[in-house]
């Protein structure tokens, strides 16, 4: 839109310049002859007051010829720049550099460079970023002569530039945060010790699948009444924080509910009942869980546990014998805890004896892609670890204790690297041999 | 490596049927459940879920098909799965959904056994 006042100048002009076209004719007529009056302005006039610097040099670089426009950022005077000053006395240090190691060199073998930002030194000191465009002009005899160099105003763009740059480091920082937040949060839902139990040797392992997305893994071993104890080992369905809200309510309500009443049906009964009531319609949560009672043998000659272990949908649990048997040992029918009003919930018990190693893991270590570069079309979950490959792996193993079994798994899942896209959580618990029959 | 999913879904006389091929994952997933909402579905109909080309279903891939089963629920009808290729039906027998819902061979097996159940 033009403003009023323009006109007004324009017609002020136009009296001098009345001449050059069709003057004295109705006011549109005075306009057009303004207009192609300042449109046929000297080439001169255009030169020095372009909307842009205008620099000619010889070969080396000293000065011959610049225009108004540049003078004026500069702040300086004709004459302290022609015949005695060089292009690259008018760059910053690092300017001067570049010029000198790329772009002179570009410029000799290409006969023209065009759009390099560079930093132009003010009389004052004072800085101005520019984009730089500049070309050889030769002789008739084809024989450069002369450098033309035009350079456009660009703190403009380095302002945008500058502030794309805080932007991100900006959101680099939130990121860092949100890692931190994370991570934090992860800790939170796991214990930072478990418990020490006499008899008994325990490891277990959290592998953490992104740093950005809380997990929900989760697993515990803590004391109960008269010598027993209680240890679980879950994984609730999704990522994030919906997820990680249901893990909490996860492991503490096993928890309480534990020393409320420690048979493992009842216990899983009720994390399903306070979960059903929370979660279900369009978003349902639920979890997958194996929930196992421990005891000491009552016979200290015998040594070992007994342990019950209830599984609620969750894959089954491997035990690794002294004598390297190794097999699943599944909990055919219990249901996932959380969705449906009753869940069946399905228990096995088995015995400990010095020597055996009983592992639980979640399905991040399963699911994990093992080939991720081989053509795995339409095969199902041909590209997954799978359980078959963990059984053998485990067999490979036995017999074992409970932190070589985690360290071993822990190998495993850097093997797969990012292959790993769910988090894994394992749990090992290994009774020791007697100190004599391992000497033996 | 990562396999899209692709979503049929269509009418027939026993109710709304859904078509699922890919992988079934925490990516995939709210596409299904997005679809719920819209699905003709009225009381004593049965909703039906072709998995025959379904590839991989992890934990997310439950939920929405619980999702799927609750919605069928609230909406007066039923639900049953059509053509659940085996290691699928593996991890329905690991978490107990086995017991949850019906299966059918066949999407057309699933409609056969159908028998409204509304008024």
């Amino acid at each position: 839109m033009r403003g009023c006042g323009d006109e007004e100048d324009a017609e002020a002009e136009t009296d001098g310049a009345a001449a050059v076209g069709d003057s004295g004719g109705r006011d549109s007529s005075g306009d057009e002859a303004q207009l192609s009056a300042l449109l046929e302005d000297s080439a001169e006039d255009l030169y020095e007051h372009a909307p842009c610097g205008y620099l000619s040099t010889l070969l080396d670089g000293r000065i011959l010829k610049v225009n108004t426009t540049l003078l004026d950022w500069l702040g300086y005077e004709r004459d302290d720049l022609l015949g005695r000053r060089y292009f690259s006395d008018l760059l910053t240090v690092g300017g001067r550099l570049y010029h000198e190691t790329h772009f002179a060199p570009l410029l000799r073998m290409q006969g023209e460079v065009s759009g390099i930002a560079l930093e132009l030194k003010a009389a004052d000191g004072s800085r101005l970023p520019v984009l730089v465009t500049s070309t050889v002009r030769t002789g008739e005899d084809g024989q450069p002569l002369l450098i033309r160099t035009t350079l456009f105003d660009a703190r403009d763009r380095r302002a945008y530039e500058t502030e794309l740059l805080r932007a991100r480091k900006e959101a680099e920082r939130e990121r860092e945060r949100l890692q931190r937040l994370a991570a934090t949060l992860q800790k939170t839902l796991l214990p930072p010790i478990l418990a020490d139990v006499p008899g008994l040797n325990v490891s277990a392992y959290y592998h953490i699948a992104s740093a950005d997305e809380v997990g929900g893994d989760f697993y515990d071993l803590f004391p109960l009444a008269e010598g027993t104890w209680g240890l679980f080992l879950g994984d609730v369905c999704g990522k994030g924080a919906a997820a990680a809200a249901v893990t909490s309510l996860a492991r503490y309500t096993l928890r309480a509910a534990a020393v409320y009443n420690p048979d493992p049906v009842a216990v899983l009964g009720n994390l399903n009942t306070v979960l059903n009531h929370e979660y279900n319609g369009a978003d349902p949560r639920f979890c997958t869980v194996i929930f196992g009672l421990l005891t000491p043998d009552p016979d200290p000659d015998r040594g070992g546990f007994h342990i019950t272990l209830a599984g609620g949908g969750h894959p089954p649990a491997l035990l690794m014998r002294a004598d390297g048997t190794t097999d699943y040992l599944p909990t055919p029918g219990g249901q996932l805890i959380g969705v449906l009003p009753d869940a069946h919930i399905a228990t096995t018990a088995v015995r400990l004896s010095p020597g055996d190693t009983l592992l639980l893991h979640t399905d991040g270590l399963t699911e994990a892609h093992v080939s991720a570069g081989l053509d795995s079309e339409d095969r199902y979950g041909e590209d997954r670890y799978g359980d078959d490959a963990l059984l053998d792996f485990a067999r490979t193993l036995a017999p074992t204790t409970a932190s070589d079994t985690v360290d071993a798994i822990r190998d495993l899942l850097d093997t797969f690297g990012s292959g790993v896209d769910d988090d894994t959580a394992v749990l090992a618990i290994h009774v020791p041999r007697p100190p004599s029959e391992e000497q033996q | 490596m990562t396999q899209h999913l692709t979503l049929r879904t269509r009418t027939a006389p026993a109710g709304a049927v859904i078509e699922l091929a890919g992988e079934l994952d925490h990516h995939s997933a709210p596409e299904v459940r997005a679809a719920l909402p819209g699905l003709d579905l009225r009381p004593g109909q049965q909703l039906v879920l072709d998995l025959g080309g379904v590839t991989f279903c992890d934990s997310s891939g439950l939920t929405v098909l619980i999702a799927a089963r609750n919605h069928a629920l609230a909406a007066g009808g039923g639900i049953a799965l059509a053509a659940v290729p085996d290691p699928v039906s593996r991890i329905f027998r690991i978490v107990g959904l086995d017991q949850v819902f019906p299966v059918h061979p066949t999407v057309r097996a699933a409609e056969a056994a159908w028998r409204p159940t509304a008024s």
